[in-house]
């Protein structure tokens, strides 16, 4: 039975910690090194949701932009959407794990949740090409397509953020099957794991998910300046973008692949001399 | 009974009987094999609110016109009250499920004022803890399965997360195979539309389609559909039974000829 479980978040699991093997770590790297009293100032993260409460306690005004998709017949286009707020709760969660670890972060919000459900692909898509396009540094992502149409388009759209020095971060789909752009390897792709500590990372060398990160039973904001707690991977995801924008911070101008090697260098399976 | 096709060209005309009569036979077998979906998403809730002993399990499924995330099945103790119940897929938990294709669980829902407490409060329950997982099929979402408030913790886990995406792979598997039945409509709208090779326009689809669900729109009281719902009844007799009615009809169907003589 538990060889069927389509089982992303296992090898975060207490269980599966034994087996993730200890990948090399980086000569000087270390958490220190990485991210010490950074805190993410001047780095801008676009949250590509349900929309962000920008006056909610937990986001603590660090929501610079809020746009949204609008859907054209023929053509889709990016506006200014200050007023809707958020409409599940969800994009919102996002923003205040990312201000929890990275408190004077830059956030744009886009929404693409809500609306008209027909064209949800096409807005996932319009989305991420006006992020990489803005060339916005972290871009925390929390759903993914299936649809095999538009899989090249998001092939492409994430090799252009690679190049473009976006980092995509996204939440991996506990669904088997595929789902994109979560499963490329242009992206950091995130399962959660259960341990309660906002900086506890994982790199897992058996991809496709190379990340974990806490995703379970999460104190989050949630609509109407409320609260709740919960549980998933795309609450998973916000972590590792929180980590992302305060490392880049600390060292602007680190590419997609840089991020990627700092982060595994780093993460608490890595090697014991840089445990702590 | 009414034309329902209305006035046409003689072509157009007999292509659109054949469909209808093609949507009528799915429609009567669909009256003879009832609900096949509906009983294997039903044991799937039943076992899912066995395996978490939770308060609750259901599917919503993604319905069109309007858009509606529509609970079909339900099972456990506080389950009964959400099927029939729709909300709308861009609000709420199963709203957010359903949109993004994650799998998420939620604890404190009841004490969080901003939780859908209205809908939640419809069904007669609200709960505590929530987890919800998306019915993916090949290629989209068209579901949610729910489980509410796991009795022996107050939240659910990473390993309850992906049994529960084990069960939805299952019932997006019934759903996917019932799927030519249950959306007749949807699916001839579909095969006209590959097979006008664009000749035909939204209007003209539609225009077709209405016509079909028009006919398809079973009233029980008319007497066709009012015969086929007391056939389909016949599945479930006895051999000694099934002798009688047949001896029975036999001697019905005779009456008119004998009548005529007369």
């Amino acid at each position: 039975m538990t060889d069927e479980l389509p089982a992303w978040t296992e090898p975060f699991t207490t269980a599966g910690l034994d087996r993730l093997s200890r990948p090399a770590t980086i000569a000087g790297v270390s958490r220190d090194w990485a991210w010490k009293d950074a805190t993410g100032a001047g780095v801008r993260v676009a949250i590509v949701d349900s929309g962000v409460e920008g006056d909610h306690p937990l986001v603590q005004g660090r929501l610079r932009e809020s746009h949204a998709v609008v859907l054209h017949e023929e053509s889709e286009e990016i506006v200014d959407d200050p007023a809707t707020g958020d409409l599940f709760g969800h994009g919102t969660a996002c923003a205040g794990i990312i201000v929890g670890l990275a408190p004077e972060v830059e956030l744009v919000s886009v929404r693409v949740l809500g609306a008209d459900l027909k064209g949800k692909g096409r807005a996932f898509v319009a989305a991420l090409e006006w992020v990489v396009a803005q060339r916005i540094p972290v871009v925390n992502l929390s759903l993914s397509s299936k649809s095999e149409q538009l899989y090249g388009l998001f092939h492409e759209l994430a090799d252009e953020a690679y190049f473009r020095n976006v980092v995509l971060v996204s939440a991996a789909n506990n669904v088997p099957g595929p789902s994109y752009p979560s499963l490329f390897s242009s992206v950091i792709s995130v399962a959660a794991h259960d341990q309660p500590d906002p900086f506890r990372l994982y790199y897992n060398p058996e991809p496709p998910v190379e990340f974990g990160a806490w995703g379970v039973d999460v104190p989050v904001a949630w609509q109407g300046g409320s609260e709740t707690v919960a549980t998933g991977n795309s609450f998973a995801a916000p972590h590792v973008a929180g980590l992302v924008a305060r490392l880049l911070s600390k060292h602007p101008g680190l590419t997609p692949f840089e991020v990627k090697a700092i982060l595994a260098a780093i993460a608490d399976n890595a090697a014991p001399a840089t445990l702590g | 009974m009414a034309d329902p096709t209305g006035p046409q060209d003689p072509g157009t005309d007999a292509a659109l009987r054949i469909l209808i009569d093609a949507a009528r036979r799915g429609a009567v077998a669909q009256r003879f094999v009832p609900a096949a979906e509906e009983r294997l998403l039903q044991s799937i809730v039943d076992a899912t609110v066995g395996l978490f002993d939770a308060e609750a399990s259901s599917v919503a499924l993604f319905e069109r016109d309007p858009d509606r995330l529509q609970f079909a099945v339900a099972a456990g103790p506080q389950g009964a009250g959400v099927v029939g119940i729709s909300v709308p897929p861009t609000k709420g938990i199963v709203g957010y499920v359903f949109s993004t294709g994650q799998a998420i669980a939620l604890s404190d829902v009841a004490s969080d004022p901003r939780f859908d407490r209205a809908a939640a409060e419809r069904t007669g329950y609200v709960p505590r803890s929530i987890a919800a997982v998306p019915l993916v099929d090949r290629e989209s979402t068209v579901g949610v399965l729910q489980v509410l408030d796991k009795r022996s913790a107050p939240a659910f886990t990473l390993r309850d997360m992906e049994l529960l995406a084990v069960f939805a792979g299952q019932a997006a598997t019934a759903i996917a195979a019932s799927r030519v039945q249950r959306d007749l409509p949807g699916l001839i709208r579909t095969s006209l539309a590959e097979l006008g090779d664009g000749q035909l326009d939204e209007a003209a689809l539609d225009a077709i389609v209405d016509r079909l669900a028009a006919e398809l729109d079973r009233d029980d009281d008319e007497p066709f559909w009012s015969l086929v719902g007391q056939v389909s009844r016949l599945r479930s007799l006895e051999p000694g039974e099934l002798s009688l009615v047949r001896a029975i009809l036999e001697v019905v169907a005779a009456h008119p000829r004998a009548a005529r003589r007369r």
